[in-house]
């Protein structure tokens, strides 16, 4: 049996080995974390495990502490989303302008740091730039003639802490998906319309915007996906702290799951997220993507 | 119960001792190990000095038994999640380390082994094991769990004060508080002056906030988790005192201090920032060591200050105990190392080398008490501490997670003392229910 000159075999022979790979690696922990968030999982007593249903998803969803911690996920990604799209599409059209060759090459590349870096050392960074005493930040701080300000002990603090390194992380990922995306807008059009008009904006709006249109989905997909699943740099930096005010949701899941041992908890914790990212990044598709393609 | 099983090892290495005895009586840790030449033994080490001490000793146990410890180093943070999933998954370690608060936890789960299977084998048991000669409190707290032991306490730690004795001669003190009043009433005001502060808690939402800030103000006033009915004790008139008295005391410590750990406690004082602390003992090194502190002679340590309730200082420390998991070579092999590594014979090298051993002996040899400043301190605390500082039952990962919450948004003013207290007795309540302990399926043994 052929299919379109090439035998099932040969198909199955390239295909067979990624999607095996896909299933192991991706759909069966998945089904395992279903199957534990139906049941009594508590890693620390394994010979108990009975099954509850969705008693697990209903504590989850009548849990103040997980709606604070969803809370406080959202509003994170409220805050640092827009502006690292602002920043990002700043940034990309300072370097899509002609001229300074060298430069611009220099601040692609320095661009890229910031993401290269490792999530947990960025926190771990954060831990000694923001400490009240000895760090860089309120040394910065001192020199412009202000108090050192108690970064990592207080509740809000912290957070805005949290906030500002994310923004430094991920700003140049935008800027340069953006740069990316104001690159593929002909030559000729962007000529023809500097032409018409010298306002920047009319130019970005209705000439740039559609060919960002894409990147921007992207964007908005993959920075939902990662603030909602942001650990490591929150983790080494504050540990979720002081009390609850940067416990962010996948904080609140490890706690749960690693800490307290209740992986059965966790694991619908963790499936409400999933299921919240999917619904998140079907929307973007739905209201961002669809516009380009009409 | 504990004392019959204590007299139970004792025997059992008396037995031992009169079929077949250390280089006098024929038993030497050369022969014992004999049959485990090869033998690797998978362990957790901590990455602090006590685990540094024993490894700069272990080439010499390896070369002279021929059995290799494979050391897995972890912060303290991960040792608990790393070991309970390789128990759980039936992994490669054969010793489990275990902080006091595990200890429930890993011997309901049958993790680990009674201690007594090796110490009635004479070929195995080292007639100079001498278990009587731990210090009690300790091997209770840290190896023993329902009256059995299972681990010899590793590396032991008590609470101790460290002070800067020149900021508290300069101030117009002769020597550090007593009592917990007078640090708050007398000590506070007179040393929080010129951005320097008089004490450091450190209370980091982690098992820090706790046991090194929690419990630590609860005891001495009289205050506990649970009354003994397993009910929250946390709304009592002395347990509410305890965690007032903590609230008012921040006013003498740093800005920020939910946030301050080991680390950044412990270089608070060494750099002169504060003049005291209460610290975990195994810092002692730390704190005087020229390359990690300025203190000098201003160095000064003495035991924890005393509350209406008496001392109670912190107590926490690890023991080593056989895994179940491994096969019987491993098990064998595995004791030879526990019983090694805390053997009378080795705790002055121990010692010597920054670990804290739990040997009482080790610290009447003539000049220890004197070179060591904070033996006296250390020894009267284990004296006088409670096992059960933190509840050491198998629900303690659930509630150490409470009580970090709830403990750091009182601290922070989130809620008041006893409203923290009301919800964190509520929840701790909920975990022990559906445990069992109400209904009596499990022992009301913390």
């Amino acid at each position: 049996m052929k299919s379109g000159g090439v035998s099932r075999l040969t198909v199955l022979g390239f295909l067979g080995p990624a999607v095996l790979s896909l299933a192991l690696i991706g759909i069966v922990p998945l089904a395992f974390a279903i199957y534990t968030s139906l049941h009594k999982y508590q890693l620390t007593n394994l010979r108990r495990t009975p099954f509850l249903g969705l008693e697990n998803y209903q504590t989850v969803l009548s849990d103040p502490v997980f709606w604070d911690a969803m809370q406080r996920t959202m509003t994170l990604l409220v805050i640092v989303l827009p502006l690292q799209i602002l920043f990002g599409m700043g940034i990309a059209l300072l370097l899509h302008r002609p001229g300074l060759g060298f430069l611009k090459t220099l601040t692609r590349l320095s661009l890229v740091v910031p993401m290269a870096t490792t999530y947990a050392v960025v926190g771990l960074l954060g831990q000694i730039m923001f400490n009240l005493k000895y760090g860089v930040v309120n040394q910065l701080i001192g020199f412009l003639g202000f108090d050192p300000v108690n970064w990592i002990g207080d509740p809000t603090n912290a957070f805005i802490a949290i906030a500002f390194w994310d923004v430094w992380q991920w700003t140049p990922f935008c800027a340069l998906v953006l740069l990316a995306g104001l690159t593929m807008v002909p030559g000729e059009i962007e000529e023809a319309a500097r032409l018409e008009t010298k306002k920047w904006w009319t130019i970005l709006r209705h000439v740039q915007l559609p060919f960002l249109i894409p990147g921007l989905t992207a964007i908005l997909i993959l920075r939902t996906a990662d603030t909602l699943k942001l650990f490591d740099m929150v983790f080494t930096m504050t540990r979720g702290g002081p009390g609850s005010s940067t416990e962010l949701i996948s904080l609140l899941i490890q706690r749960v799951g690693f800490r307290v041992f209740d992986q059965g908890l966790a694991s619908a914790q963790a499936i409400i997220l999933l299921i919240i990212t999917i619904v998140l990044s079907q929307l973007y598709i739905r209201l961002i993507y669809r516009e380009v393609q009409q | 119960m504990l004392k019959s099983t204590f007299r139970g090892l004792a025997l059992g290495a008396a037995a031992s001792l009169s079929l077949s005895a250390g280089p006098a009586f024929g038993w030497s840790l050369e022969e014992a190990a004999k049959p485990y030449a090869g033998t690797t033994v998978d362990v957790v080490f901590l990455l602090r000095p006590g685990y540094e001490a024993a490894e700069q000793m272990l080439p010499e146990f390896e070369e002279a038994t021929g059995i290799k410890i494979n050391i897995i180093k972890h912060p303290y943070e991960n040792a608990l999640g790393e070991q309970v999933r390789d128990f759980v998954a039936g992994g490669d370690l054969d010793i489990a380390l275990i902080d006091l608060v595990w200890i429930g936890n890993f011997a309901e789960n049958e993790w680990i082994v009674p201690l007594d299977k090796f110490t009635s084998d004479p070929a195995l048991a080292d007639p100079a094991l001498d278990i009587d000669d731990f210090f009690p409190l300790v091997l209770n707290a840290f190896g023993a769990w329902n009256g059995t032991v299972y681990g010899l306490p590793f590396d032991n730690y008590s609470g101790l004060l460290f002070y800067n004795s020149c900021m508290l001669k300069d101030a117009g003190f002769d020597g550090p508080p007593k009592t917990w009043a007078e640090l708050k009433d007398v000590y506070g005001p007179a040393l929080t002056k010129d951005g320097k502060y008089a004490f450091a808690l450190q209370s980091k939402r982690n098992e820090t906030q706790s046991a090194d800030s929690f419990a630590r103000m609860l005891w001495p006033f009289g205050g506990s988790f649970l009354d003994d009915k397993f009910k929250s004790n946390l709304l009592s008139a002395e347990s509410q005192a305890g965690l007032q008295f903590r609230q008012d005391l921040m006013q003498y410590m740093p800005e920020g201090i939910v946030a301050y750990d080991h680390a950044e406690t412990v270089n608070a004082l060494a750099q002169g920032d504060v003049a005291m602390i209460t610290e975990w003992s195994a810092f002692y090194s730390t704190l005087t060591s020229p390359e990690t502190s300025t203190l000098g002679d201003c160095f000064g340590v003495a035991p924890e200050p005393t509350g209406p309730a008496g001392r109670k200082p912190a107590l926490g420390g690890f023991s080593l105990a056989v895994a179940s998991q491994a096969d019987a070579d491993e098990q064998a092999a595995a004791y030879l190392f526990i019983q090694w590594v805390t053997s009378k014979a080795n705790a002055k090298r121990y010692l010597e080398l920054g670990g804290v051993p739990a040997r009482q002996s080790v610290y009447k040899l003539p000049g220890v008490a004197e070179e060591y400043q904070y033996v006296e301190a250390l020894v009267e605390s284990w004296q006088e501490g409670v096992p059960e500082f933190r509840p050491r039952f198998a629900e303690w990962p659930e509630i150490t997670e409470i009580v970090q919450e709830w403990g750091t948004k009182i601290m922070l003013g989130d809620v008041s003392i006893e409203e923290g207290a009301a919800e964190l007795g509520k929840r701790m309540e909920a975990v022990l229910e559906d445990a069992g302990y109400y209904a009596g399926d499990k022992p009301l043994a913390q």
